[in-house]
């Protein structure tokens, strides 16, 4: 089975790199840590110097460890107001530096406008609002949606539904990540990704998957989402999907064929097969579990409120609207066909045919 | 003896809304196939066109199908005369004119239902229209509302069971207006000619075969 060897290679990962950060942590981080791992810590005004260790923890950053790339913090620290310098990025990542360095981004913003460099996560295991937070940092979502939607139909829904990076960079090998929501308190429209914490207290168990793998394998069966989106109407909640790439990269630029939306509304039922769920975790990352193939597709419940135009039709509707077409079709032609055999009682019993 | 006559069946704000709309549906059927199949078909060129033109066709089939609403509703004040079957139309209406239809039709026996502004349409239109105009119009610019702004009217959607619900709906109907315009357009045909019933949704006035002599003639 093609989705087991999937499932097993992703969770591999994961657990390789939960392990190795606990296991493997640089040494040196837990004296840094004794300070700058609690909350109350205080830096200089306006500097935020407090380092979420959970997060932290989760980073590969976490193996390389704050002094390669705080080297020569003093002896004296924090008390000699010698600032221990920062590694530059590109000095461990040169192939995405110089990827990113000829975008048409490299002037507007270093890495670090993007990424906090102790809670790097693998796209792996972000979610697509989780990348779209990252943009909306310095792009003001709604101003975002308005300069969007003078040509493209319907920005406030594309804008939800798809990471930013889809569109701007050349990142490829889309996949469909849901997410549960919950409607926050006192809203209608908006929604926001469920926390750990509530899905744990729904699931009544610590892993959060159970809420929609029942019986715990580690895959999400057409069966299984389709009893849980039942359940999700009366819960103020439901399941949101996200068209992200799986390969990301750092090449910047506006594509021309984005303009085009048969780049994805005419990519064919075939491209909407692979889907997953994305499930919280206490680290603020996701881990994602792999779908059973053509939910996307699924007449009605599989996914209730995901729909692509154009790419994620189902056959069954299609093979229903086209009967009731042909019923109607059928009746000019074979009622055209007596009307023509008889044209002659007419003839005789009136003088018009 | 038989005797032609010419009565003035359809008034203009119908014949307006009737062609708008007949264009209007038209429009959607064919952008809304290249809608849903991009892949197969592109009669419109890039899919935006297909878009923004099934949009606008929307429109203005909502706007038209007030125009009709409105005209029998305030200024006729026919709509209930004309299209709601009475029980004898029920009973036996339309029964009699669908065994015209199926049967006698092809024997040459002539249509037992005739038009007068008063009664246009025979049981079988009546019920038709009837289910066309009141329940099927309404629910395809309905859904067709929502999919149009599915962002800002998400709660309604979601209490409607989702999108899919909601596009699944929409084309079901669809193509039961594809279905209804190839019936449609051929028993409009079956007139004393095959042009009869044509004209009078174009210019009003019906020519009617009567068979006795009296003076309606305006
Ligand atoms: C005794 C507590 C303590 C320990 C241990 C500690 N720090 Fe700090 N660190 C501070 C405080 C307090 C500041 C804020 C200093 C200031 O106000 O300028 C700070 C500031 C910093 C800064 C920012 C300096 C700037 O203003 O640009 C860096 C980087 C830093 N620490 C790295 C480290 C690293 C790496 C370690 C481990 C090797 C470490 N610290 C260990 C308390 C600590
Ligand atoms: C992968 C390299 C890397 C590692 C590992 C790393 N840091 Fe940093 N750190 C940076 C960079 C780069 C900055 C500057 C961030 C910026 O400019 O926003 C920074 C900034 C800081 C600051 C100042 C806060 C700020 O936003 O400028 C502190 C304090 C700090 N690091 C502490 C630590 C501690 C403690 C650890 C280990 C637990 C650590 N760092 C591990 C790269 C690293
Ligand atoms: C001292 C070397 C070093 C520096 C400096 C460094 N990184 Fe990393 N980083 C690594 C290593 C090693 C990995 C794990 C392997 C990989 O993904 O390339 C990693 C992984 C990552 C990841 C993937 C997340 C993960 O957990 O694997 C991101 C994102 C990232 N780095 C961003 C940055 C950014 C942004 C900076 C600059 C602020 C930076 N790195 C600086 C060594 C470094
Ligand atoms: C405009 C925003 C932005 C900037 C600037 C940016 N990144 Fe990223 N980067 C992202 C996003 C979005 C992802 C994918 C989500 C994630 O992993 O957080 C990502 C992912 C990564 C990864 C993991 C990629 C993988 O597939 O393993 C690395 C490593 C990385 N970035 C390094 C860098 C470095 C180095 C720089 C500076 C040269 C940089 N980024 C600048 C947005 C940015
Ligand atoms: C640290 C701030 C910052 C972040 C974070 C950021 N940008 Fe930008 N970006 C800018 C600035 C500044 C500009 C230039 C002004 C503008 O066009 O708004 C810009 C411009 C752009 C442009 C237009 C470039 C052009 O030449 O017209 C695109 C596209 C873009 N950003 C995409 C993104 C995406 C996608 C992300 C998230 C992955 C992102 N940005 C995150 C600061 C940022
Ligand atoms: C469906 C593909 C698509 C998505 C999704 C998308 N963009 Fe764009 N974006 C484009 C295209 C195409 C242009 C060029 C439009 C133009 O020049 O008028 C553009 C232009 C821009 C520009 C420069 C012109 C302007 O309008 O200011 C910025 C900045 C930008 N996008 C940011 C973003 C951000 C931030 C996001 C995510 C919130 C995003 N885009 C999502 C396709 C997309
Ligand atoms: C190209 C498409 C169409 C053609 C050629 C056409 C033709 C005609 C003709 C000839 C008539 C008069 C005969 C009759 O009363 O039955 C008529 C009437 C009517 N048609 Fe159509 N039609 C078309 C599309 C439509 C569509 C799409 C609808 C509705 C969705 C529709 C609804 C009606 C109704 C309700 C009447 C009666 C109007 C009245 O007098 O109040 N037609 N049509």
């Amino acid at each position: 089975m093609r989705d087991f060897t999937w499932k097993t290679v992703l969770f591999l990962a994961f657990f390789m790199m939960m392990t190795i950060s606990a296991r493997a942590a640089a040494p040196g981080n837990e004296r840094c840590m004794n300070c700058h791992g609690h909350m109350d810590i205080k830096g200089p005004a306006g500097m935020k110097i407090y380092i979420d260790p959970v997060k932290f923890a989760a980073t590969t950053h976490a193996i390389v460890g704050c002094t390669s790339c705080h080297d020569r913090v003093s002896k004296g620290h924090p008390g000699d107001r010698y600032n221990p310098p920062r590694a530059a990025c590109g000095d461990c990542h040169k192939p995405v530096f110089d990827e990113y360095a000829k975008s048409l981004h490299a002037s507007k913003a270093g890495c670090t406008g993007c990424h906090n460099p102790h809670e790097v996560r693998l796209p792996l295991f972000v979610s697509g609002d989780d990348i779209n937070r990252k943009c909306a940092r310095c792009h003001d979502t709604r101003k975002t949606i308005q300069s969007h939607s003078t040509w493209l139909p319907q920005a406030d829904l594309h804008i939800d539904s798809l990471p930013c990076i889809t569109c701007h960079t050349g990142s490829r090998d889309y996949v469909i990540i849901m997410s549960i929501e919950s409607r926050l308190p006192g809203s209608r429209n908006d929604f926001k990704i469920s926390s750990y914490d509530e899905l744990a207290a729904l699931a009544q168990a610590a892993d959060v998957s159970r809420v929609i793998d029942l019986n715990n394998d580690k895959l999400i069966s057409l069966a299984e989402l389709r009893d849980f989106n039942h359940q999700l109407r009366g819960r103020n909640m439901r399941l949101w999907g996200m068209m992200v790439p799986e390969t990301v990269t750092h090449s910047y630029q506006i594509l021309d064929n984005r303009w085009d939306c048969s780049f994805c509304h005419a990519s064919g039922p075939k491209a909407a097969q692979k889907s997953f769920i994305a499930f919280p975790e206490k680290n603020g990352g996701y881990t994602r579990l792999v779908v059973e193939k053509g939910a996307i597709l699924d007449i009605l419940y599989g996914t209730p409120d995901f729909y692509m135009l154009g790419t994620t039709r189902s056959t069954p509707l299609n093979i229903i609207g086209a009967l009731i077409v042909a019923a109607g079709l059928s009746f000019p032609v074979c009622h055209g066909f007596f009307r023509f055999l008889t044209r002659k009682n007419r003839k005789e019993n009136n003088h018009e045919a | 003896m038989k005797h032609k006559e010419m009565v003035y069946l359809t008034p203009m704000p119908v014949r307006i809304w009737h062609w708008l709309n007949a264009f209007g549906i038209v429009t959607l059927c064919i952008t809304g196939l290249q809608i849903r199949f991009p892949d197969y078909i592109s009669v419109f060129g890039a899919y935006k066109a297909a878009i923004r033109l099934h949009n606008t066709a929307g429109a203005v089939v909502s706007v038209s199908y007030m125009l009709w609403l409105m005209y029998y509703l305030v200024v006729a004040k026919s709509l209930m005369k004309l299209y709601m079957p009475t029980l004898d139309d029920l009973k036996t209406g339309i029964f009699r004119q669908a065994f015209f239809y199926f049967l006698t039709y092809f024997l040459g026996k002539p249509n037992p239902h005739h038009s007068t502004p008063d009664s246009k349409f025979n049981p079988m239109q009546k019920a038709t229209y009837l289910v066309i105009m009141f329940i099927l119009l309404p629910l395809v610019i309905f859904t067709g509302v929502l999919l149009m702004y599915i962002a800002p009217l998400r709660e309604l959607l979601l209490l409607l069971g989702g999108i899919k619900m909601l596009i699944g709906t929409h084309f079901l109907l669809s193509c039961c207006f594809t279905a209804f315009l190839f019936v449609h357009i051929y028993l409009a045909t079956l007139g004393h000619t095959p042009l009869a019933h044509f004209k009078p949704m174009w210019n009003g006035w019906e020519e009617e075969e009567i068979d006795d002599g009296s003076e309606k003639t305006r």
